[in-house]
């Protein structure tokens, strides 16, 4: 008997370390989901097609276009948004460092930024300008221009690493 | 907002499962990464009843060394993990170099190899919304088109010219790849410079009840392969003219050229241009044989003197490395 597909799923997956169970359609992006399922409206709708990189979040530490990710690839999976990417209260470096350099105007890309940004640091810690301009250049920003978005890169960089700037 | 149409979904787990399932709803699409589908399925070109997921076939995710001393990649290997794989990088860099040219880090991370081979020809003229399209009436490519729909690329003819943008398939031609598809009948593999034809509408010779498992390598040739992409920004862009070279100091180079039409084309004659002028022989004999079309938005007459350019600097390239 051939598998019959589904129209529905249950996902269950964590966000920002909370547990969470729902029922959904299957064309459900990761992105409605999070928005409008969930009510976390910190990842931003831009371009809806994989152009701009406003909407990445990270699922199981990876960077991904939750607009052109199917919420289904969320199965069981681990998913940071930028809501989840402060501790207790205070601003990570990365987001302390975009607010100290002011490297938003309108602000719709810096979610986007700080994310592909956090995949990074996590995955290399000390990155190099080539490594930051690579990940920059995954994103964009029709406002501040690329030059304070740098900067603040760089700063989160240097502070993480105990350097002062 | 762009929504998805709606679509139901299958999730299977092992290779045998999925063969089954395109076997048993033939109008189902595979999905991988989803970089290239959900976008074009967003822009309404396609509206499959079911999509089978790939993601959890953990077969498809594998890299080892073949028998032979190549590699075979997995279909569902990540753009980024192959960028990264140190035997990729020892044995076939242009594979690696091409990778990590591909739109953008993050799309590197979702995006597959297998993906990127199946990826569909793109043309300026078609990937574009419902609504952008129905306001020119759509072209031979558009699923949805009315009748009287014309090519804006060449209005007079009957086959569509929608180019081949996938940047690894240069190199892997290349390298003498092979891919394996799998199906319900069996296995067979094809040669990576066999898989695509001469139409943009129906560009790739594969079954539709196959499922590509993976590339497979055999051991790298004598010289270097380069690859290089032509393209508007150092970042995001598909490309405008894809150029890949080998250079093997017995059987001399070999050069293909990419994204000027539904497949990527070894070039002819470049042994005899070799031998009578070297490279800018080589160069004159690629600008002479390779004419690029309004696919892009780039104007095809640029795109054409670059085409002597590219060829110039991926073979000196690849005759440098040797
Ligand atoms: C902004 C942007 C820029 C891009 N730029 C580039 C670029 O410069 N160069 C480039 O090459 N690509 C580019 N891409 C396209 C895409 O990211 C890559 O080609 C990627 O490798 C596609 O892989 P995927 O796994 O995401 O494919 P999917 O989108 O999942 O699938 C693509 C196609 O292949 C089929 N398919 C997938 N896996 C299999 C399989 N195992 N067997 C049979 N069929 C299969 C699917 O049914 C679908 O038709 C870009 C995409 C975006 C959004
Ligand atoms: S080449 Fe012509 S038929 Fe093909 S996609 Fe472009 S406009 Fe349409
Ligand atoms: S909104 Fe997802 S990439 Fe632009
Ligand atoms: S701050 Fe407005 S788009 Fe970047």
């Amino acid at each position: 008997m051939p598998t019959e597909p589904d129209d529905d799923l249950v996902l269950t997956l964590r966000v920002n370390g909370d547990r969470r169970r729902l029922l959904i359609p299957a064309n459900r992006t990761l992105l409605n989901l999070l928005r409008q399922d969930l009510g976390l409206t910190g990842s931003k709708h831009g371009c809806d097609v994989g152009d701009c990189g406003a909407c990445t979040v990270l699922v199981n530490g990876a960077p991904r276009l939750s607009c052109i990710t199917l919420a289904a690839e969320a199965q069981d999976a681990e998913l940071l948004t930028v809501e989840g990417v402060a501790v207790g209260g205070a601003l990570h470096p990365i987001q302390a460092a975009f607010h100290e350099q002011v490297a938003a105007q309108c602000g719709y890309c810096t979610p986007g930024f700080v994310m592909a940004l956090k995949a990074l640091f996590d995955e290399r810690p000390d990155p190099t300008d080539a490594e930051l301009n690579e990940v920059l250049g995954a994103n964009i920003c029709r406002c501040t221009g690329y030059t304070k978005i740098l900067a603040a890169a760089r700063q989160a960089r240097e502070r993480m690493n105990g350097r002062s700037t | 907002m762009l929504p998805l149409p709606t679509f139901s979904v299958l999730s299977p787990r092992a290779v045998s499962d999925a063969a089954q399932m395109l076997t048993d709803h033939p109008q189902a699409r595979l999905i991988a990464g989803g970089t290239d589908l959900l976008p074009s399925m967003k822009y309404g070109l396609f509206t499959p009843p079911t999509l089978i997921r790939l993601g959890g076939v953990s077969a498809l995710q594998e890299i080892s060394v073949t028998e032979a001393g190549g590699l075979r990649i997995g279909a569902g290997v990540t753009l980024r993990a192959v960028g990264r794989d140190v035997r990729v990088l020892s044995l076939y860099p242009a594979l690696a170099a091409a990778t990590r040219t591909i739109a953008t880090s993050t799309i590197q991370a979702m995006g597959t190899l297998g993906g990127n081979l199946m990826l569909d020809t793109r043309c300026a003229w078609y990937n574009q919304s419902t609504f952008w399209r129905g306001a020119l009436g759509g072209c031979l490519k558009c699923h949805s088109a009315p009748e009287g729909a014309i090519c804006h690329v060449a209005p007079k003819g009957k086959g569509c010219y929608a180019a081949h943008s996938a940047d690894t398939a240069p190199g892997l031609l290349l390298y003498d790849a092979e891919v394996e598809l799998v199906s319900t009948r069996g296995a067979r593999r094809v040669a990576v410079a066999a898989l695509y034809g001469d139409d943009g509408r129906d560009w790739i010779r594969r079954a539709p009840d196959e499922l590509l498992t993976a590339v497979i390598l055999p051991p790298p040739p004598a010289g270097r392969v380069v690859h290089r992409k032509l393209r508007a920004r150092g970042s995001i862009d598909y490309p405008l003219l894809l150029t890949a070279a080998a250079f093997d100091p017995d059987r001399g180079p070999r050069v293909v050229v990419s994204s000027v039409g539904p497949r990527p084309v070894e070039l002819g004659g470049v042994a005899e241009a070799w031998e009578a002028g070297g490279v800018e022989a080589v160069a004159e004999a690629a600008y002479k044989q390779v004419s690029p079309l309004s696919t892009h938005v780039w104007p095809a007459p640029w795109r054409k003197k670059m085409v002597r350019v590219e060829v110039r600097r991926a073979l000196e390239a690849a005759i440098s490395g040797v």
